[in-house]
């Protein structure tokens, strides 16, 4: 640890770690842009010059380069050094446009920062300036090459840690063109990492260009609630809008980069549908009436038939602690524990990641670190994309990854995919050692050095996740073989928590079918089509006394309600989520709730007029909802720490601030015991597979209008063996027969998946809805259209 | 006139190549011989280092002592790697070689290899050396055929595989780092250092990179040996011989093989035949265009690394551009500063920003529209730039800056005070 002195202040920093580093520790401002924490140094701007006055290099030297060395002294304030910085100022400077006021990135602009930190002010040069023709890059980004100051940040960030093909440099000189080969929408699944990484306005995010000016925007860390890996996000917004999402920082989890899913899948918190008056059978009333008519009505009939016919059913996407709080208004009605995941399988997947002891779990900075990954049952750029981006660091650093997945999974780095069925997979891990493959792969874990499993909770389970856990056990070497589950919300692993310990798989549906049930709460669930058999749950739903929904999405199952209540999203409250490895992570308000204010001028001009439809009673948040409900008073804090009190394995939940880097539990699961596997005998020559769509699959992400041109159209995915045998071809209309009916489609031949299945992209809010990712292969036959006409 | 012993032109004939049997009659091939039979490559190394054979790319640096860097004991493939992206206005001694007498390389490449334990070689050829490459493609294949190449070499067990890159054409590909990335298919820019080359060079293994004139000297070397390639030079410090490119203002500007530390005056008289149209010498580059001008004051001087180094200039390439006592040294300067901001690669500030930058303010002066804040900015533009870019080019282009305002200063001055170029 070299401690060494800048502008006669001593600090201590880490070994390898750059004088750049230690001056940003000493809050010393020495203005850079080519370098950037998550992508190193690289010298190429020079603008981080400083002069080392004592060290084993001498004189002017960019600090993003220079080791930091015990002993050393450097400057910041002589002169050499000054006017240098200066000079890079200018000459940066000397293109860049003189158009601050009409640029979106004014306000937040590193360039605007930083030319001020290198003293540049006046400009010398009066020559032409170099232009560019900008590209148009699809519905996600704007350019606007004229301001680029060439610190190829862009594609360090597009191309070598994300892995996009489509973007690069071109030409060379003061022409260097950052962009694609030709105009076209930007291909890679990260391409919003290029609004973050842009240290000036060429790269803007165009689904909220204009909206608002950085210093008006409403911003507040928050948790990306599209997948299960709990990603640092910092959303914007105002006038109740929200307008827009960048990444945050945590380089426990997603470092610096989000997927396009998370920074362009969150319009749905403005969705005009988005329901937000309480209602009674369907009539909008007082919110205060519903409520107090929801207590009446559930006192009545547990008093009438006994809390044993009232269930409740909490989500993953719901927080934390109205999860918590769903479960004791369950023990004040006297009703059973609440469900926490409509889909039985998916909850058990939870309740078995939670149960693998918290010094087992990898984290992504873990996974990253990782010389060999293998990947069981995860297709991460549909099931956690930036799991994707963790892999190819791998990767870059020279380690492996295997995936044995029966989807055609495309990663963006190289990996051996060995492509087997669901059941062959969850077989060879229930013997593995009969498995030639896992067997070789478990002796290339033990020799690895930091070993990782990562496995999904959709494909293998409860009962698979726990086979997975033995499995890594038996690849431990010299270090200690970790995994990484990856489950389907992002609060899955804290239901997974609140489960009734003991039993193994519980269905809802079977509950309410047998008719003792008389009520139903969801809170900000939807079993009408988060079960995995829709049909029937929805028939049972319709069979129920009482169905009392809260929620902010225009769900199945809000609309069957009797007592509907809305909630606040994410972006209007306070929470919590537990991810995937049990860190748990607060996320805090960033926008008032309510109707979002549009303002329009009437065709006139300025735009000075408010739109007259001021919304009347906001909507609660879901944990104030049910504080009320059980007449607590507490605020959020204070619940945290009762919280605590009441469950000590959760000891640092009243320690979490938004925008830290969250805190793993300590172990609290329960601990489960392997058990039978659910294997089951294959009837007919062909299954079907529901799998999860890249964009489409979650709720969030369909009703998100932004991502519309991205979203998967419906079809269905085969071998082009398998479809050939058939006399099929690619784009091919089929009919696929099912026992919930018939569906018709179009072929995609997908050479890397497994043969012996076709598999289905889901898609809620489409016909398709009735299939869930997260089960087991399901029979089905195949005919082209006409036969069947 | 020509008393001078001619090693690497010693077979040239105007507008002819030589090829492998007339190459082996004038002794081709037999150093490699004697090489590879009795002498082990760490002798080789000593000998080139007792030589005094500096670098003929135009960093100068001693070959023998830079080879003795490189890790010969490491695992392979390591590569030796021929830099003959001759681009440098001004410089043309390599392509002049080359079309003469591509065995020499051949044999030079395969004896450096062998001193380095060096299993892969690959040639990197300019753009416009299209003649050049030919002739190397059939000396290759010659070679090749003759066993010089290939698997164990002439049954010493040593093995050699050549390959011959064409350039896609940009000067940044004659920086050694960049070249290995443009080998590689990647974009020419250079790389950071350290890791060097010789540690983590193409395609991540020790590399050596070598100037063709360079290599083409180690046979002579290992034929004649270290005293006597030493003792060739006309300066007690210099070693070997030179291939000099001459152009500019003269009577002749052709490309002569001569003793390192012949004095520049002599050069220009003896074998440019002076100065051309009756004119007075002004100025010349003495290495390439990237080297400070010499003067009138220093036709006295040796042309050797350590006294043109001592007047502030370089040796550089030796190819030496003279401009009589007509020319504008600020239009000459402009002209070498365009063609460096044009071939910067764009990847570090000082030379994608700052060369543009020289070139208007010189423009300027040059229109008669300059001040003297402008001269005053140009001087500040002159010590920026220098030392501080990423890589040499930028360093370079300062080259002429600094002698145009070192020696010309009035020259500039005159300029702005006519409002016009007094030429």
């Amino acid at each position: 640890m070299p401690t060494l002195t800048i502008d006669n202040r001593t600090v201590t920093v880490a070994e390898g770690a750059s004088v750049l580093d230690a001056a940003v520790e000493l809050g010393i401002v020495v203005p850079h842009y080519c370098y950037h924490q998550a992508l190193g140094a690289v010298g190429a701007c020079r603008q981080c010059a400083v002069t080392i006055l004592e060290g084993s290099q001498k004189g002017l030297k960019m600090s993003c380069l220079v080791t930091a060395e015990d002993g050393m002294q450097v400057s910041t304030c002589d002169e050499e050094s000054r006017s240098f910085r200066a000079q890079v100022g200018e000459w940066l400077m000397t293109n860049h446009p003189h158009d601050c006021p009409v640029c979106d990135e004014g306000g937040e602009c590193q360039l605007q920062e930083m030319t001020i930190g290198s003293g540049h002010g006046i400009r010398r040069y009066r020559g032409n300036k170099r232009t560019h023709t900008n590209q148009d890059l699809g519905p996600f980004i704007t350019q606007e090459m004229n301001r680029c100051i060439q610190c190829y940040r862009c594609v360090r960030a597009y191309k070598d840690y994300c892995g996009g093909e489509d973007f690069g440099v071109m030409g060379s000189r003061q022409r260097v063109f950052f962009g694609r080969f030709k105009e076209g929408p930007l291909e890679s699944d990260f391409s919003g990492n290029l609004i973050d990484f842009c240290p000036t306005g060429v790269f803007t995010d165009k689904t909220s260009r204009f909206k608002t000016r950085y210093w008006d925007l409403q911003q507040a860390p928050s948790i990306c609630p599209h997948c299960s890996l709990g990603c640092a996000t910092l959303p914007g917004g105002r006038y109740q809008q929200l307008q827009r999402v960048r990444s945050g920082s945590n380089r426990l989890t997603n470092d610096s980069f989000i997927c396009d899913r998370a920074r362009f899948g969150s319009d749905w918190a403005n969705h005009p549908q988005r329901p937000r008056e309480a209602r009674i059978d369907g009539e909008k009333a007082e919110f205060s009436v519903v409520l107090s008519q929801l207590e009446e009505r559930l006192q009545s009939l547990v008093d009438t038939y006994g809390g044993e016919t009232l269930r409740l059913l909490g989500s993953p996407r719901a927080s934390f602690e109205a999860n918590l709080l769903l479960k004791k208004l369950a023990v004040r009605f006297g009703a059973p524990t609440p469900c926490y995941d409509a889909h039985p399988r998916r909850a058990f997947a939870a309740r078995a990641a939670g149960s693998i002891p918290s010094g087992q779990l990898a984290s992504l900075q873990q996974l990253r670190a990782s010389d060999l990954v293998l990947v069981a049952g995860v297709d991460p750029l549909a099931e956690a994309p930036v799991l994707a981006l963790a892999l190819r660091q791998v990767v870059r650093a020279g380690g492996r990854v295997v995936v044995l997945d029966p989807r055609p999974v495309e990663l963006p780095c190289e990996f051996e995919h060995h492509s087997l069925t669901q059941e062959a997979l969850l077989r060879g891990l229930s013997a593995p050692e009969e498995n030639e493959l896992l067997e070789s792969l478990r002796q290339q874990l033990e020799a690895a050095h930091h070993p990782v499993l990562v496995g999904g909770g959709d494909l293998l389970g409860g009962a698979g996740l726990l086979l997975l856990r033995r499995f890594s056990e038996s690849c431990c070497g010299d270090s200690d073989c970790l995994i990484f589950p990856v489950l389907h919300g992002p609060n899955s692993y804290g239901g997974g928590l609140l489960e009734e310990p003991g039993e193994r798989q519980r269905d809802l549906l079977e509950d309410l079918e047998n008719g003792k049930v008389r009520a139903l709460i969801c809170l900000e669930a939807d079993p009408a089509i988060e079960h995995p058999d829709p049909g029937r749950m929805q028939l049972a739903l319709a069979r129920l006394d009482l169905l009392a929904v809260f929620d902010h999405l225009p769900t199945h199952s809000v609309a069957a309600a009797n007592i509907f209540l809305p909630t606040r999203t994410l972006f209007e409250c306070g929470g919590t989520y537990v991810n995937n490895e049990g860190r748990m992570q607060a996320f805090a308000p960033v926008i008032e709730p309510g109707i979002p204010l549009e303002v329009s001028g009437g065709g006139g001009h300025p735009l000075r007029q408010f739109d007259s439809g001021v919304p009347g009673s906001a909507p609660h948040s879901a944990i104030h909802l049910l504080q009320q409900l059980l007449k607590d008073r507490q605020d959020l804090f204070g619940l945290r720490r009762q919280i605590v009190e009441e469950i000590p394995c959760l000891r640092d939940l009243d320690r979490l601030e938004a925008g830290d880097s969250g805190r793993r539990m300590a172990d609290c699961g329960e601990s489960l015991e392997e058990s039978r596997l659910e294997i089951w005998a294959q009837e007919g020559e062909l299954r079907l597979l529901p799998v999860m769509a890249r964009y489409g699959g979650d709720q969030y992400s369909r009703l998100s209008q932004p991502l519309a041109s991205r979203l998967q159209q419906p079809c269905l995915w085969i071998h082009p063996l398998e479809a050939a045998e058939r006399g099929f071809g690619e784009g091919q209309r089929v009919v696929l027969r099912t026992a919930v009916g018939h569906f018709r489609l179009s072929l995609s031949c997908k050479e890397k998946m497994v043969r012996g299945r076709v598999m289905l992209p889901c898609l809620p809010g489409t016909p398709l809805e009735v299939f869930t990712p997260g089960g087991l292969s399901i029979p089905c036959q195949l005919y082209a259209e006409d036969d069947n006409a | 006139m020509n008393s001078t012993p001619q090693l690497l032109f010693k077979n040239r004939v105007a507008g002819q190549t030589i090829f492998f049997k007339d190459y082996c009659k004038t002794g081709g091939y037999q150093a490699l011989t004697k090489a590879l039979k009795t002498m082990s490559p760490t002798e080789i190394v000593d000998v080139v280092k007792a030589s005094g054979l500096r670098g003929r790319g135009g960093a100068g640096f001693s070959t023998g002592l830079k080879w003795s860097f490189f890790p010969a004991d490491a695992p392979r493939p390591k590569y030796l790697v021929c830099n003959c992206d001759e681009m440098e206005p001004g410089t043309y001694k390599d392509g002049e070689l080359l079309a003469a007498d591509p065995h020499q390389l051949i044999e030079g490449m395969v004896l450096s290899a062998y001193a380095l334990n060096a299993d892969v070689g690959y040639i990197f050829i300019r753009y416009a050396y299209d003649q050049q490459l030919r002739n190397l493609q059939q000396a290759v294949a010659e070679a090749k055929k003759a066993g010089y190449l290939g698997k164990n070499i002439l049954g010493s067990g040593f093995d050699f595989e050549l390959h011959l890159h064409g350039s896609a054409g940009r000067y940044i590909l004659g920086e050694e780092t960049a070249l290995l990335n443009g080998l590689e298919g990647k974009r020419p820019n250079p790389r950071l250092k350290p890791p060097f080359p010789a540690v983590r060079g193409l395609f991540g293994r020790p590399t050596t990179v070598n100037n063709v004139e360079t290599i083409a000297n180690i046979p002579h070397i290992i034929n004649g040996g270290a005293e006597w390639f030493k003792d060739l030079a006309r300066n007690p410090e210099g070693a070997g011989t030179k291939l000099f490119g001459l152009s500019g203002h003269l009577n002749c500007t052709e490309c002569f093989e001569l003793p390192v530390g012949i004095p520049l005056g002599e050069l220009i008289e003896d074998y440019g035949g002076g100065v051309w149209k009756k004119r007075k010498f002004k100025a010349c580059l003495p290495g390439g265009a990237s080297t400070p001008y010499l003067t009138a004051e220093h036709l006295d001087i040796a042309l050797d690394f350590d006294p043109l180094a001592k007047v502030g200039s370089r040796f550089g390439t030796a190819g030496v551009t003279v401009f009589d006592d007509h020319s504008c040294m600020l239009r000459a300067t402009l002209n070498l500063l365009q063609f460096f901001a044009r071939e910067s690669c764009g990847w570090c500030t000082p030379c994608r920003d700052g060369l543009p930058l020289v070139c208007w303010l010189l423009e300027k002066i040059e229109k008669g529209e300059g001040t003297n804040e402008d001269l005053e900015m140009l001087k500040q533009q002159q010590q920026q730039i220098t030392g501080r870019s990423f890589c040499a080019l930028a360093e370079g282009a300062m080259g002429p800056l600094d002698g145009l305002l070192r020696l010309f200063e009035q020259e500039v001055i005159d300029h702005i005070q006519k409002g016009e170029c007094p030429f």
